[in-house]
């Protein structure tokens, strides 16, 4: 299954169209040195200028260049989900593998531990610590990891309690494998689709949240983002300027969601068993 | 009289060097009592028949002593030996049909004794043979024919009655039934024990193991010129001893044994002494076992170890140096460094219970080494259960568990990686005792790479050697192919080979061929068969399927609801089962036997928990749970109040 599950990838269209919008924004992103002329913090020139040669998409109310905003505010959004996803991943493998292997007490605690966290919303929590304490982006990012790990590590726990009752786990044992062995040759390999689910679905989440938080005007406002130049160009929706101010950055927040979101789609798509009839 | 043979060593002296025929070999015959020299040919039978009766060729050097009383045999002069020839001592030759002159009558030449060694007038004798033929249940009317006028069949019981004629007081049989059929065979059987019952003292040197355990009181078993193992013929297919015998019994095609016939694995050899000249003038004498086909490749044999080594399925490094001498235990005289086909697991009473639900009362277990053990059973008995304790694969909550005399718990604990390198394990479902993403290659691999000591060429080495075990291909471009590519045939051998890369002593399988269909099982149970001749494994075979374990099971155990209700070997259980569950399994549902579903409640453990489907039951069944009990047929066991037979 897992040989021809890259055949499948590639015939699936939801994963040629995440993917293709995922490269698109990874490649512009990427060629921004080149396209970006301005400082994004640079106040220097005349507000609502509309879009020229010299300004892409014109200058906003601050005097400030749409264009450099809007690469700036990508990046910024697209660091922030990267960061969360990958925090998200390791500390839930990591807990998820944990409690399976050793099942008992250390599972109890930490699936209760995990139930808890589910329970609670991290939406809440989130504009609560962005409200009070002021963190820099990098520790929100952690903080929302911390938040939302469970989901991967019950997953995780759920497919390698599947994988560990399997014979060829006991013929490994049998033949006098340790356990790190198992985890690494056996474990690991058969849980790599679900690391990609989680780290896809994860990142996807706190893109949203980053752009929520941001929108509702809860993170450092010198800190450029999608949700801040949503939020600033809606005060001028009256001004002819929005479709140069308002519509790039809900485009280009619709297109990355978008990408990351068939991406996860088509992922669990192949590799979740469960989805294969119903999808 | 008593016949007592001594020491004898015969040797034959060739220019290069001298072969071993018989390495000092004690044996008495005593009257009314009949002991078969068994043993491959070019063991050394027909030597000591001839020894006996004086008539080894010129280059034939004989040491010891042949006694009868107290009349030395060896030693005596031509003339007197001719006299005891056929009146004291007698013997038919193999292949005797040549020793008949064709020009005579037969009456004529069986009466030929009469006449020459105690004077009877030509009449006289005449009727006396006449007499003999129709003993041997010959027609009256043959004497009259010509040698070659009649059968094989005939021509042997001519000699035979030719062999009796003057009630010699021993009398020696070279292969009496070889090349005859069953009804004539039996017809000498009958002749053997006529001769028996009247006194006389009969040497039987056959390879017919059938006829030595129904004729013979006493078996000996001869390999390259030494005495390996004498026995009660009785046990030679129940209870053999000595691996060389197991190996015997298991070749020969005996009718109550249902078993593929196995074989021996190599070749059997001759022994010579060679003689070399040392630089210092002094002569050296040196051992060889030459086969077959090595006329002039010599292999040596270390000077004094067991000559069986090299063919041995449990054979130890000391094997191969040590002396062994023979040795008496209460009736068994056995020639093993490891006294007997040693015990290479030993379960006892092992139990164990799932979340409460007992899975195994105590059971107990021996695997002997080189023997395949099958357990048989419905599922849910507790086979599988006992087969994973068994691999080290599951803990048993109470009982021993000992592997080749080491206790294994305490071998988990201290050294596992070491243990799990003698035990094999093969699984129902081959698909699934396999990492879908392994390719063959890093199936086959696994255990070595655990095992941690193998440099990459060795472990390809092995892996191809394993691959050329189980008769796959070995080819790169089947090395890296994955295990969806290939059928469930291919991908149990490969399972297999997986299991003996590592080169176990023992092999677990648990249902290995319930999921393949019944060709490719042929094939495998096939080539599970050659494994265990060729490489001398001891194998523990778990299967839902008597005819598939009558089929390779040299012993049976049958599981009920977690006891072993039957266990002895397989010929036993099948033809004279004792138990009424395991006449259920050999016969589907018997008219005696109500089929119905096994009650595993607790209540159950008061009463025998065959109680509800059994057609024999009686009050004592409902109540009282039987204890294990032996039969009187020797290594069979039974848990039953009313053992059937």
């Amino acid at each position: 299954m897992h040989l021809n599950a890259a055949k499948r990838l590639a015939r699936d269209p939801w994963f040629i169209a995440g993917a293709g919008i995922s490269g698109l924004i990874i490649l512009f992103l990427a060629s921004s040195p080149l396209l970006v002329v301005h400082d994004p913090h640079d106040m220097d020139f005349i507000p609502f200028s509309p879009p020229s040669a010299e300004h892409w998409l014109g200058v906003n109310d601050g005097g400030m260049d749409i264009f450099s905003e809007l690469m700036a505010g990508m990046k910024n959004t697209l660091h922030f989900g990267l960061l969360t996803g990958l925090v998200c991943l390791i500390i839930g493998a990591c807990a998820g593998l944990f409690s399976a292997w050793f099942r008992g007490i250390p599972d109890l605690i930490i699936m209760r531990l995990s139930d808890v966290f589910l329970a609670v919303p991290a939406v809440m929590v989130l504009i609560l610590v962005a409200a009070f304490f002021r963190p820099s982006p990098f520790y929100l990012a952690l903080v929302l990891a911390a938040l939302s790990w469970p989901t991967i590590a019950k997953v995780i726990r759920a497919q390698t309690l599947v994988v560990k009752a399997g014979m060829h786990i006991h013929s490994s044992r049998q033949m006098g494998a340790s356990g790190l062995y198992v985890i690494r040759r056996h474990l690991m390999p058969e849980l790599y689709p679900l690391y990609l689910i989680g780290f896809v679905s994860k990142a996807r989440m706190a893109m949203f949240m980053e752009v929520s938080l941001s929108f509702l005007g809860l993170l450092d406002p010198g800190r450029k983002s999608l949700g801040m130049m949503i939020n600033y160009a809606l005060r001028y929706y009256y001004l002819d300027i929005w479709w140069s101010w308002l519509l790039p950055p809900v485009i280009c927040l619709t297109l990355l969601i978008m990408g990351v979101t068939f991406l996860a789609l088509s992922l669990e798509k192949i590799f979740d068993p469960r989805l294969k009839e119903i999808m | 009289m008593n016949l007592t043979i001594k020491n004898l060593r015969v040797t034959y002296v060739s220019n290069e060097h001298r072969l071993l025929a018989l390495d000092r070999v004690n044996l008495e015959l005593t009257p009314g009592k009949v002991i078969a020299l068994v043993g491959e040919s070019g063991s050394g039978k027909t030597t000591l028949g001839k020894a006996v009766m004086g008539l080894l060729p010129d280059y034939a050097r004989v040491k010891g002593s042949v006694s009868l009383e107290s009349l030395e045999l060896l030693s005596l002069p031509a003339p007197e030996m001719n006299k005891l020839r056929w009146s004291r001592i007698s013997m038919l030759f193999q292949n005797g049909a040549e020793s008949l002159n064709p020009v005579y009558r037969i009456l004529d030449q069986v009466a030929e004794p009469l006449i020459q060694k105690q004077g009877f007038s030509r009449k006289d004798a005449g009727l006396q043979a006449q007499k003999a033929l129709e003993q041997t249940g010959l027609d009256p009317g043959l004497g009259s024919r010509f040698p070659h006028e009649v059968s094989g069949g005939e021509m042997q019981r001519c000699l035979l009655a030719m062999a009796l004629i003057m009630s010699p007081e021993i009398i020696i049989l070279d292969e009496p039934t070889a090349s005859l059929d069953a009804m004539n065979k039996t017809l000498i059987r009958q002749v053997i024990l006529g001769a028996k019952n009247k006194g006389q003292a009969v040497l039987v040197i056959t390879h017919d193991l059938d006829l030595a355990r129904d004729t013979a009181d006493e078996a000996v078993v001869l390999y390259l010129g030494q005495v390996m193992e004498v026995l009660p013929a009785v046990e030679l297919f129940l209870a053999p001893r000595h691996p060389y015998t197991l190996a015997l019994a298991r070749s020969y095609p005996a009718l109550d044994t249902h078993r593929d016939l196995g074989g021996i694995r190599g070749d059997a050899f001759y022994r010579t002494v060679h003689r070399h000249r040392e630089e210092n003038g002094n002569i050296r004498f040196h051992s060889h076992l030459i086969g077959p086909d090595q006329e002039h490749e010599h292999c040596h044999a270390t000077p004094g170890g067991c000559l069986f080594v090299d063919r041995c399925t449990q054979a130890l490094p000391e094997c191969r140096e040590k002396e062994i001498a023979i040795q008496e235990t209460d009736g068994y005289e056995l020639r093993c460094l490891r006294g007997g086909i040693a015990t290479l697991l030993r379960l006892k009473s092992i139990s164990k219970s799932y979340a409460g639900k007992t899975a195994l009362h105590p059971v107990d277990l021996e695997l002997k080494a080189g023997e395949i053990f099958c357990l048989v059973g419905e599922s849910g008995s507790g086979k599988t259960t006992l087969a994973m304790i068994g691999a080290a694969l599951l803990k048993q909550d109470s009982g021993s568990r000992i592997y080749s005399n080491r206790n294994m718990d305490q071998w988990i604990r201290q050294d596992y990686l070491s243990l799990a390198g003698k035990i094999g394990l093969v699984h129902q479902h081959p698909a699934q005792a396999v990492s879908h993403r392994f390719s063959v290659f890093e199936i086959i691999s696994e255990p070595l790479k655990i095992q941690g000591y193998y440099s990459r060429q060795e472990i390809l080495e092995k892996v191809l050697s394993a691959l050329k075990d189980v008769h796959l291909s070995t080819e790169p471009e089947f090395l890296s192919r994955y295990p969806h590519e290939l059928n469930m045939g291919a991908l149990q051998r490969i399972c297999i080979a997986r299991a003996l890369v590592t080169g176990p002593s023992l092999l677990i399988a648990d249902e290995p061929t319930s999921s393949l269909d019944p060709s490719v099982q042929a094939k495998v149970l096939k080539m599970i068969l050659d494994l265990q001749i060729e490489k001398g494994l001891t194998m523990l075979f778990v299967t839902h399927d008597i005819g598939l374990a009558r089929k390779i099971g040299d012993r049976m155990g049958v599981m009920l609801a977690g006891r072993m209700v039957e266990s002895g070997p397989a010929a036993q259980i099948l033809n004279k089962s004792a138990h009424p569950y395991t006449r259920l399994l050999i016969n589907g549902s018997g008219s005696q036997v109500h089929d119905g579903p096994v009650s595993l409640k607790a209540g159950r453990d008061r009463g025998c928990p065959f109680v509800s489907r059994c057609g024999w039951k009686r009050d004592l069944c409902v109540n009282d749970n039987p204890e294990t009990r032996q039969t009187s047929q020797g290594d069979h066991f039974v848990r039953c109040h009313f053992p059937l037979n």
